[in-house]
């Protein structure tokens, strides 16, 4: 059967099961036998030409574009963990069909199991290092699935969390190791990375490498430190812990590191960080299996012992070492699987899986005591059984094997791991079936039906079959899948037998035997000393270890976002004023191409206003009027500096956009307190003042050097010069800019500016309609208002300015082609004009006599600009193209027109207007029709008290 | 000649187009009232013209004297971009509707959010680049206070909008810069001067400032500061849309200027790049960990997701780029339907997003649970699920780009990053029972959910053909 349909079957036949359920429970289980059955034919159908020695492979490219491809092989290696992952499924579908009551939901189990299953026979069939790592995955989340199975029970939460965040975990460091593998070779193909032992272990990666995958597989296979999630997983249904915790899943790393044997192993790191861990573990384990009370707790750290001695096994790094594991792999899996299995038959006929409340067992349950106890002794590492062959082979190894120059560290903690290991099994026998029989037990115990205790049964038929004719029935499998681990086609010859004479081993075994028997004679005193005893408990590491995280995470968003805008900027410019620091050291310097200029008196004085100006705006900006009094200043200064700098049309803007803005936001402060509130502290404050300093700094620097370096360019300038009148008709070239060459821009500035009015005018219309309004109303001043609201002298300055004002506008208006000035500066000039009316004689005077709205003004600006451009296309020219002529009036002189004063018009007007909508906008929101400005003159001839005053006197 | 350039924009002319009569024409009806309708049209037209661009022109051209650029690089951001943003405006809209949230703007602001992204995606000058990313930011700055009665909507979209701001300034001053060190804003006239080793301090300067600009939009460490706040600030559906779209967009524009502009010079920002891939994946894995708000938790999950797509983007490689379009790609449709699950969970008709209120969910609603427990399976990077290739592809192009240790360090942070997604699933396997969230069918949200997480399961087959799509759009990029 090709391996393409093995690894498929189960995959595909997961959906059986939970489709027969309607059909019984029967169907459902028959299902999910049937698609084990199937595949277990499947790989038998391939095992002669495996044992023969030669690889089955199936090759299929899937992904090439990052080198995963769905090849798999078959060599002795994976044979074996299949038919163990496949036969022990087939056993356990069968004692679960019994185990699972009526409650249960079946088809779902089947469905997981079934997907489970097919995970673990991927990982063992992939030649492909990103396609093991899938399966992989896919097993920790499939045994998530089933150990999360009895969701009512609390402990099933949190062990399937527990199993999953720690192997799931190991998973994802081993995408890294396998990524570095990869990469060390080329390929990610098992076949062709099996075969560079040599360049994988001279790369100065194969550390890294090593270190991620032994990660993965540690976390897997329960070794230590990462042990602590296996006994936890145990909540999980007994079929399940049979056949995750002890059969199959956590053998996936021990599985793995025999497969990656061949290149990884052999080196002195790898001997220490597996043959220690492994050594370490098996110690642990034995220790802490003796006293656990819960039965499946105690063959869970038996479980994680063994695992520790297979990976100890591996780790040393012998073609015969691993053997003794390969060995040991197959024996652990049939006894330590009956065990589970057994344990799952007393916790079901008696509804308890707590030793002390067991006991005496053996004449109520006969058969499931004879199942427990061969597989117990086995366990124990007693002769016959196929236990006491592999323990015998891996004491042996030890004795041969170095750690840091001692001989003895290796056997004696070996043989004291062991004393401990019989001493649970012996446990597991004496306090469960031996002893008194009891009264109390939760229900009343007997032997369940053959379902149950078949499947157990035949793995201990197994144990017993394997001690004694240990060549005949599993050597050629030994041997073939020792090849595969050592990647030599001639592995050493597998000859196991019960009486071997008097080696070391057998005193180590024999030693081993007898203290455990005192271990299970002391067992009380023991637990006591135990008890008492402070030691780590993993489970509460573990949690603290997250409670940890979760508060060291919490500190960190606390900190960082505290939801304060200024801590948010201040980190954003500190790190872009480091991404300058590294742009700076890391580039070349730029030698000063050009000098600066001389400092004369002038400059210095107004570079000193400047300076102190916006030190005061820093120093003052609480107080927000004075700071815009002080930011006048500033504007003041840029546009003289304007003006000292040969750009008077600069300067002539930017005046008069300073006046506007100054008195718009005059206006603003209304809707605002007169000041701001002191919010940050003093050391916030240096802050900010640091990364301001630096950023001025940095920007000024920038600018210098810009300055005095050449320009890689020649500048656009000269073209503009060149072309102003020739093409525009125009002499002064900002204007000519505006209105001609870049004519489409201003046409969309001016609809912007209008936009930007109106909206204006809609927040403020939205606001005042509010409550916002009253609250502003009544308001109290914070200083006491001057009496005069409407000054006799400033009204009557400001109604003999108005035409003179307008007067200046319109010829600002008309040289601005020729000479400073223009649309834009002109509409800024009226608006003045127009508010000046509006401050010095009240907001309803001035209303009742400007009636035209703001808002048409903005439109006929607009529409003008647009027609102007659009005439053009009456010439068959493209939009916005300016024509200009002469035209020569008597007795006028000649005079110049062009179509370009008309497009400035358009501007001219959209500035009024925009500007006018604003501060008017703004200004609304004190007055109510009728008052405040019903006279706007103090002293107003007409007025009723004035003429009487006048008759009195 | 001006013809075929407007043949080439022609796309974005339709949106902008439909955009504007839309704007217009529900002003002038029914406004709001209209608003339901003019959703799902606009999902259409999107879809519709993702259809067009996909099968449309191929090879590369360009308007405007390559201020656009149209190639496969930018046909596939779009198709991207308009597919997912199509998608969240047919989910926002009955959740919108039902909470009085839906103005006939929403789907107009994100028809030219969407005219923005592509624009920014096929940008090949500065001044291209810059009006592309500010209609895009200008409309999702409104978008993202669209709740204007809530304190926390304003505030987020207060804040988005002042530090927005401050990096469009920065970008701003990084483009003056580099125009005034090459004498040009088009891309291809600065790749001419832009040679590693020889890259002026100037030019150096400009370099690090666009990188800023653009660090902010994608939302990388520290940048990143403005997404916990607005994800959680702003209604769902528009978080749904911050999560996806424009962070397609703003990573293809990163990507189109390292590689069209300073593809001469990888050695001068990939370590800048790799850097703020590093911590943002650190910080996004790390900051998640305490988070209870399942849309808070999601801007820490797309800040981590965003440095994994850096990555890419610091290997410099063609391979990288593919990588990063792979990545971004899947990291969207993952968000799509883990922002559909989102949008469904309500108790008596309002919105939650305590992530203990998915206590025992899988109980209640088996499907659901099992649908989001394969997104956030597929977000952790957890084989066998989509999302697990694209961290598989953004990694090897790290490790060959020479980069192992910031492929290490990206498998350490999705390592601690796993914690998070596993505890969503953790309580809605085996949380202990609580209030129930409501049982909410609406069809839609389902089927996208559903189908999301279809692809993340199905996709494993042949990743539906964009892996081809990537390589080819990644070759015209990078040259």
């Amino acid at each position: 059967m090709s391996l393409f349909l093995i690894a498929a079957l189960p995959f595909l036949g997961a959906i059986l099961p939970a489709l027969l359920i309607r059909a019984g429970r029967n169907a459902s289980s028959s299902a999910a036998g049937a698609v084990s059955l199937l595949a277990f034919i499947g790989l038998l159908l391939n095992a002669p030409a495996v044992l023969r020695g030669e690889v089955v492979t199936a090759k299929l490219t899937w992904l090439p574009g990052i080198g995963l491809n769905a090849n798999f092989m078959l060599d002795g290696l994976g044979l074996l963990f299949a038919g163990l992952i496949l036969g022990i499924g087939l056993l356990i579908i069968l004692y679960a069909r019994f185990y699972l009551s009526r409650e249960d939901p079946m088809g779902q189990f089947y469905t997981y199991l079934l997907l489970f299953q097919g995970a673990m026979v991927g990982i063992v069939l992939s030649d492909n290092i990103l396609l093991l790592l899938i399966f992989w995955e896919l097993t920790s989340l499939s045994s998530f699935l089933l150990i999360g199975y009895w969701k009512h029970l609390p402990e099933g939460r949190q062990g399937a969390r527990m199993a999953l965040a720690v192997t799931g975990s190991g998973g994802l460091a081993m995408i890294a190791g396998m990524l570095i593998l990869g990469n060390i070779v080329g390929s990610y193909d098992l076949s062709v990375i099996l075969q560079n032992k040599a360049l994988i272990q001279s790369s100065p990666y194969y550390v890294p490498a090593l270190i991620l995958i032994l990660i993965g597989c540690f976390t897997k296979s329960a070794q230590f430190p990462f042990h602590f999630w296996l006994p936890h997983a145990m909540a999980a249904p007994t079929p399940v812990s049979a056949y995750l915790h002890s059969a199959t899943m956590v053998k996936a790393g021990l599985f793995l590191m025999a497969r990656m044997w061949p290149v990884l192993a052999g080196t002195e790191i790898w001997f220490y960080i597996v043959a220690t861990t492994g050594l370490v573990t098996m110690l642990l384990g034995a220790i802490i299996a003796n006293f656990k009370d819960d039965l499946k707790g105690l063959l869970a750290f038996s479980t994680v012992s063994h695992l520790g001695l297979i990976t100890m096994l591996l780790g040393i790094g012998t073609p015969i070492a691993a053997m003794a594991a390969i060995f040991h792999i197959i024996n652990h899996a049939t006894f330590k699987a009956a065990l589970f299995m057994s344990a799952g038959i007393v916790d079901h006929e008696t509804h308890t899986r707590d030793i002390k409340r067991l006991g005496g067992l053996r004449h109520l349950m006969p058969i499931t005591f004879t199942i427990a106890t061969i597989a117990s002794l086995s366990m124990a590492g007693i002769p016959p059984f196929n236990g006491f062959l592999s323990k015998e082979m891996m004491l042996e190894e030890t004795t041969h094997t170095l750690w840091a120059n001692s001989h003895y560290l290796l056997p004696v903690i070996a043989v004291l791991a062991a004393v401990f290991s019989a001493g649970y099994s012996f446990r597991y026998i004496a306090h469960v079936f031996l002893g008194p029989k009891r009264s109390d037990y939760p229900a009343t115990p007997h032997d369940p039906g053959p379902g149950l205790w078949l499947s157990p049964a035949f793995l201990v038929v197994l144990v017993v079959l394997i001690g004694l004719f240990p060549n005949a029935i599993v050597g050629p499998l030994v041997e073939s899948a020792t090849a595969a681990v050592v990647n030599d086609a001639h592995p050493p010859h597998f000859h196991a037998k019960l009486w071997h004479g008097f080696t070391p081993a057998l005193y180590m075994s024999m030693a081993a035997i007898a203290g455990g028997l005192l271990v299970l004679y002391a067992h009380a005193r023991l637990e006591r000393g135990w008890l008492a005893a402070r030691r780590p408990e993993a489970k509460q590491i573990f949690d603290s270890l997250m409670g940890a995280a979760t508060r060291t995470s919490r500190v960190i968003t606390d900190t960082l976002h505290d939801g304060a805008l200024t801590r948010y900027a201040a980190i954003f410019v500190l790190f872009s004023l480091s991404l300058a620091g590294y742009a700076y050291f890391s580039g070349t310097t730029v030698t000063p191409a050009r000098g600066t200029t001389d400092a004369s008196a002038l400059p210095i004085l107004a570079w000193v206003c400047l300076v102190g100006a916006t030190l005061c705006v820093v120093f003052f900006h609480r107080n927000r009027l004075l700071s815009l009094v002080v930011m006048g200043i500033i504007g003041l200064i840029v546009s003289l500096s304007f003006n000292y700098l040969s750009a008077p049309d600069l300067a002539l803007t930017q005046i008069s956009v300073e006046v506007v803005t100054i008195i718009l936001l005059l206006l603003a402060l209304n809707f605002m307190p007169q000041e701001t509130p002191v919010e940050s502290t003093t050391g916030r404050r240096f802050r900010d003042a640091v990364l301001a300093i630096g950023g001025g700094v940095g920007v000024a620097g920038l600018a210098y050097a810009i300055m005095t370096s050449n320009s890689v360019f020649p500048t656009i300038s000269e073209f503009h010069l060149a072309n102003s009148y020739k093409g525009g008709g125009g002499t002064n070239v900002v204007n000519v800019i505006l209105v001609d060459f870049r004519g489409f821009d201003t046409f969309g500035e001016i609809i912007v500016l209008g936009i930007a009015a109106i909206i204006i005018y809609a927040i403020t219309e939205a606001i005042l309609s509010s409550r916002v309004r009253a609250r502003l109303l009544n308001r109290k001043p914070t200083f006491p208002q001057a009496g005069d609201a409407h000054p006799l002298m400033m009204v009557v300055a400001t109604r003999v300015m108005m035409p003179i004002a307008l007067m200046v506008a319109a010829y600002i208006f008309f040289r601005g082609h020729n000479m400073p000035g223009g649309g834009f500066v002109a509409g800024l000039i009226a608006a003045i004009a127009v508010i000046m009316q509006y401050m010095a004689s009240g907001f309803g005077w001035a209303t009742e006599r400007q009636r035209l709205p703001y808002h048409g003004i903005i439109g006929s600006g607009v529409l003008i600009a647009a027609m102007t451009g659009m005439g053009a296309w009456f010439n068959g020219m493209p939009f916005l193209t300016s024509a200009f002529g002469y035209i020569h009036l008597e007795p006028l002189e000649e005079f110049e027109w062009a179509t370009a004063a008309l497009f400035d018009l358009g501007v001219f007007l959209a500035v009024v207007g925009a500007v006018m909508l604003a501060l008017e906008s703004l200004a609304r929101y004190a007055w109510q029709p009728g008052i405040a400005s019903e006279h706007p003159m103090d002293i107003n001839p007409e007025r009723d008290d004035a003429l009487d005053e006048l008759q009195e006197s | 000649m001006i013809q075929a350039d407007l043949n080439i924009i022609l796309p974005e002319i339709v949106l902008s187009v439909y955009a504007m009569l839309a704007l217009v024409g529900a002003v002038y009806t029914s406004k709001d009232g209209l608003a339901p309708v003019l959703t799902w049209v606009t999902a259409a037209l999107m879809f519709v013209l993702g259809i067009w661009i996909a099968t449309g022109s191929s090879g590369t051209e360009t308007a405007f004297n390559g201020m656009f650029i149209n190639d496969g690089f930018a046909r596939f951001s779009k198709v991207t971009i308009l597919f997912s943003a199509a998608a969240i405006l047919i989910m926002s809209q009955e959740y919108m509707s039902r909470r009085g949230l839906l103005r006939f703007e929403y789907p107009v602001l994100v028809a030219l959010a969407a005219v923005g992204m592509m624009m920014m995606v096929s940008s090949g000058d500065l001044i291209a680049l810059y009006m592309g990313l500010e209609l895009q930011s200008l409309a999702l700055y409104v978008v993202a206070a669209l709740r204007r009665d809530s304190v926390k909507s304003t505030e987020a979209g207060l804040k988005y909008f002042v530090l927005g701001a401050l990096s469009s300034g920065l970008l701003l001053y990084g483009a003056s810069l580099v125009y005034g060190f090459a004498g040009t804003t088009a891309f291809a006239g600065i790749i001419q001067t832009a040679h590693h080793g020889e890259l002026s301090l100037g030019l150096l300067f400009g370099l690090v400032f666009l990188i800023s600009g653009l660090a902010f939009k994608v939302s990388a460490v520290p940048f990143h500061m403005w997404t916990p706040d607005v994800y959680e600030g702003s209604p769902t559906p528009v978080t749904a849309f911050f999560a996806t779209a424009p962070k397609m967009a703003a990573m293809a524009l990163f990507a189109r200027v390292m590689h069209d502009a300073f593809g001469n010079a990888v050695a001068d920002w990939q370590q800048v790049i790799a850097l703020l891939a590093l911590l943002s994946m650190f910080l996004g894995a790390f900051a998640a960990i305490g988070q209870r708000d399942i849309k808070r938790l999601m801007a820490y999950s797309s800040i981590a997701h965003m440095g994994y797509a850096l990555m890419g983007l610091a290997a410099g490689t063609v391979l990288g780029v593919q990588a990063l379009l792979v990545y971004m790609a899947i990291y969207v449709t993952m968000n799509v339907g883990t922002f559909a699950f989102i949008l469904m969970m309500e108790k008596d008709g309002q919105p939650v997003t305590d992530i203990t209120a998915l206590n025992m969910y899988s109980k209640r609603e088996p499907g659901k649970a099992l649908a989001l427990l394969i997104l956030m399976f597929s977000l952790a990077g957890v084989p066998p699920m989509l999302g697990f290739f694209g961290k598989l592809y953004v990694l090897r192009a790290a490790y060959e780009a020479g980069l192992a240790w910031l492929a290490v360090a990206g498998v350490i942070a999705s390592v601690i990053g796993a914690f998070y997604y596993l505890r969503i699933v953790y309580y809605m396997y085996f949380g202990e029972e609580g209030d129930a969230l409501d049982e909410n069918s609406s069809p839609v949200l389902w089927g996208f959910l559903m189908a999301s997480a279809a692809v993340m399961v199905l996709g494993v087959i042949n990743m539906f053909g964009i892996e081809g799509a990537a390589a080819a759009a990644a070759v015209t990029l990078v040259n």
